[in-house]
């Protein structure tokens, strides 16, 4: 296994945007379409070469398959390849990368750049190739840098390390992201801590969007070019221009606010607040109101609300029959409100399940090999409309990040802003001070098992490894998660499976909401070669439910 | 006088729902919300005033009062200047709790001379006109645990609030004073040789 080990962090090996427009005549060169190329020091020639062959390749597999190319694999490079309209990305990584970790790459990339610049083709429109090429450079840095090794393979979440922090520090978090919401202009918002999520309103895929800007800003705090920051808040707020998908605005708009917590003067709320005695619990409160079946306003500001600890337990309910009430709905294709992703949704996994139901789709692909038509899409990325401007205020208190995706006049309407600001100042200040006096917890003795539980709605990740870079026993369990997670993607059908080397058993169980994989240290394996009732490795699944539970992955 | 700008902590201590909140929230941005949810743990907001031409930062604590949240606050007592014991007029327990509150905050902000340490007593909610407690009893409590500084409050409709906090800062400064005052006489001058010691040996 050793020889297999991935030479270095550094997960991309490869990345490009070539424009087809700017390749039409004969006479063109194909550097003219190259508007950026990873690694930067890449001779031209090799660049020309590459791209060359890959949207060559690319092109004639898709019309020969009617199929859009999602990757295209050699000997030790696989590419993940996305096309919209002329522009043409391609992602390479090594083989033993899972295939939809580097998919997920690319999408979080694109993602990224249409987040902060738009819409690509005006992008290249409005600004020189090297200044966008800067911008590919850092997005790339960003999603390649510090994560852990498992963070990369599941691209979930960096979360703050809840085992140390008291669960009401996350209420909390919460609570403040909710006052904050008391502005109409203000439409979701996140707490992120040291580069690491508190709590979030937004969904995974743009709470990781809004992760970049918290990082630049911490690492530049006064780049020239930096987003506008606000004198009249002691510079500690700033903002910067952001571009939603229109998926993702409804998604954010989807989730109702409750604006009843908000206006003082609902008889519900003062009948709550008349008391006698004073020494009020957090039931007796207004979010109390969560429970009764008369205030549809506050249980759905409870789905709002999804910190990405706090609901744990209840996304890990032991009928997985049984409704989660936290489960935000885009996470999960199927509840999706937006119609217009879903055929680009079904082609992605079209490409990786070979027993997906393909029928729907040849009627689209037919269309594929002429010039594609605006709508026709499993060839397109997912937004088809032209993405919509918002703002991105931001808040920082040393390590502690408010970031809210707020209406872009909320920058000139000063009253909202000075509101917001000073409704969250205080708890904010308090929050930081709570982070920074949690001790990191000691890192402790190498458990006798190690585990990792991906909560796949929050996109968010649970485990006993120490993190250490190349912490060498740790490197089967990590290779291991990393193929029994390739094989869940592969196959929907699949749910448990234990994978096993002549040292080493790794056993990993999925369902919708999660994947948990489990490594028993200790004691010899005993493995004949042939199934047999003593072989060790089948009280794997055994040893996980028990291990685990106080860990709260529930299992059972 | 120093020109100096001084930080100085003060931290509000009382039962929850007393306005501990609501009263740092009327000092520093003249604002009063009737809804503010339960702190948790704490909170903390600075202020720049001026009292008798001393220029101070003011960093208001301000505490979660449930017993629920104890373990929150109790590590942020520490370094205080001053602790501001609150209760409501129109809750006689938040009254009788006061007690409690300076023995915790003695106990956990690990005060050496508890007798000389700045206490001010806020009485709020004095504009609600069902009241538990007299100003009478709260008056006596005060001179009967240390003669502390009462003044009685309305967060709601700013009365005494900020006289409370500018009397906290002078407690401050009084004590700054006589400590500046001792220093001298407590301190021995290491530069000075003691010329004595050297003709005796010799």
């Amino acid at each position: 296994m050793a020889e297999l080990m991935l030479p270095d962090s550094r997960r991309c090996n490869y990345f490009f945007l070539y424009d087809g427009s700017k390749v039409r005549g004969e006479g063109d060169q194909t550097r003219e379409g190259i508007c950026y190329f990873y690694p930067e020091e890449t001779p031209l020639d090799e660049q020309e070469l590459l791209c060359g062959q890959l949207v060559g390749t690319a092109r004639c597999v898709s019309e020969l398959s009617s199929s859009p190319v999602r990757i295209l694999r050699l000997r030790r490079n696989k590419f993940s390849i996305r096309v919209k309209d002329d522009f043409f990305w391609a992602l390479g990584c090594s083989v033993e990368v899972p295939t939809i970790s580097v998919c997920e790459l690319l999408d979080q990339l694109i993602n990224l750049f249409c987040f902060y610049t738009g819409s690509v083709r005006q992008s290249y429109q409005r600004n020189s190739k090297e200044s966008l090429a800067a911008r590919w450079a850092q997005y790339l840095s960003h999603l390649q840098s510090g994560s852990s090794e498992l963070h990369h393979i599941f691209s979930c979440l960096r979360t703050i390390d809840s085992t140390n922090v008291d669960p009401l520090l996350l209420l909390k978090a919460a609570l403040i992201l909710q006052a904050c919401q008391r502005c109409p202009l203000v439409l979701a918002g996140c707490i992120l801590f040291r580069g690491r999520v508190v709590s979030t309103q937004m969904s995974p895929e743009l709470t990781m969007k809004v992760m970049f800007h918290e990082s630049e800003t911490y690492t530049k705090p006064q780049r020239p070019s930096a987003p506008s920051t606000f004198s009249s808040f002691g510079g500690a707020v700033g903002s910067t221009a952001v571009f939603l998908t229109l998926s993702e605005l409804q998604y954010v708009q989807s989730a109702p606010v409750d604006k009843a917590f908000s206006s003082h003067s609902t008889p519900h709320k003062s009948t709550a607040s008349k008391k006698t005695r004073l020494s009020r619990t957090l039931s007796d409160t207004p979010s109390s109101s969560e429970s009764e079946p008369s205030d549809p306003g506050s249980s759905q500001s409870a789905q709002k609300l999804y910190s990405p600890h706090l609901s744990d337990r209840s996304v890990l309910s032991p009928d997985p029959a049984a409704p989660r009430p936290l489960e935000p709905p885009l996470s999960n294709g199927t509840l999706s409100p937006e119609a217009e992703e879903e055929p680009q949704e079904e082609s992605f996994y079209y490409s990786f399940h070979s027993n997906g139901d393909g029928g729907s789709r040849t009627h689209n692909e037919g269309e594929m090999p002429d010039p594609p038509p605006p709508r026709s899409a499993a060839f397109d990325l997912p937004e088809e409309s032209p993405p919509i401007p918002m703002t991105l205020y931001l808040h920082r208190v040393k390590g502690l990040v408010l970031a809210l995706l707020v209406e872009p006049h909320f920058l000139s309407d000063t009253a909202s802003m000075e509101e917001v600001y000073h409704c969250s100042l205080a708890s904010l200040n308090g929050l930081e001070a709570h982070l920074r006096s949690v001790s990191p917890g000691a890192p402790g003795a190498p458990g006798p098992y190690i585990f990792a539980h991906l909560d796949c709605i929050q996109s968010t990740l649970t485990s006993n490894l120490s993190g250490r870079p190349g912490g060498a026993p740790e490197r089967p369990f990590v290779r291991a998660t990393s193929l029994l997670h390739s094989h869940f993607c592969n196959t929907e059908t699949l749910q448990e499976a234990i994978i096993r080397s002549a040292g080493a058993a790794v056993y990993g169980t999925r369902s919708v909401a999660q994947e948990t994989y489990f490594q028993q240290h200790g004691g010899s394996l005993r493995n004949s070669g042939i199934p047999n009732h003593q072989d060790s490795a089948f009280s794997l699944p055994g040893k996980a439910r028990h291990r685990l539970l106080k860990h709260g992955v529930n299992l059972l | 006088m120093t020109t100096k700008t001084s930080l100085l902590k003060v931290i509000l201590l009382g039962d929850g729902g007393v306005g501990k909140s609501s009263i740092m929230n009327r000092y520093v941005t003249n604002k009063f919300d009737a809804h503010l949810f339960h702190t948790i743990g704490v909170e903390f907001l600075n202020k720049e005033l001026e009292v008798d031409g001393h220029q101070v930062t003011l960093q208001i604590w301000d505490t979660a009062g449930q017993e629920r949240f104890r373990s929150l606050r109790t590590p942020f007592y520490r370094g205080s200047d001053c602790c501001l014991l609150t209760f409501s007029v129109d809750d006689n327990q938040s009254f009788l709790n006061l007690g409690n509150w300076k023995k915790e905050f003695i106990y956990y902000a690990d005060v050496k001379e508890p007798e000389k340490f700045p206490f001010v007593v806020l009485g709020n909610k004095v504009d609600v006109t069902e009241r538990q407690v007299s100003s009478e009893e709260a008056r006596q409590w005060c001179q009967e645990n240390g003669n502390f500084p009462y003044y009685e409050t309305s967060a709601k409709d700013a009365t005494n609030v900020a006289v409370a906090f500018e009397e906290a800062v002078r407690r401050v400064l009084a004590l700054d004073e006589r400590t500046d005052h001792l220093i001298p006489t407590d301190t021995v001058n290491l530069h000075r040789k003691p010329r004595s010691a050297a003709t005796c040996c010799s």
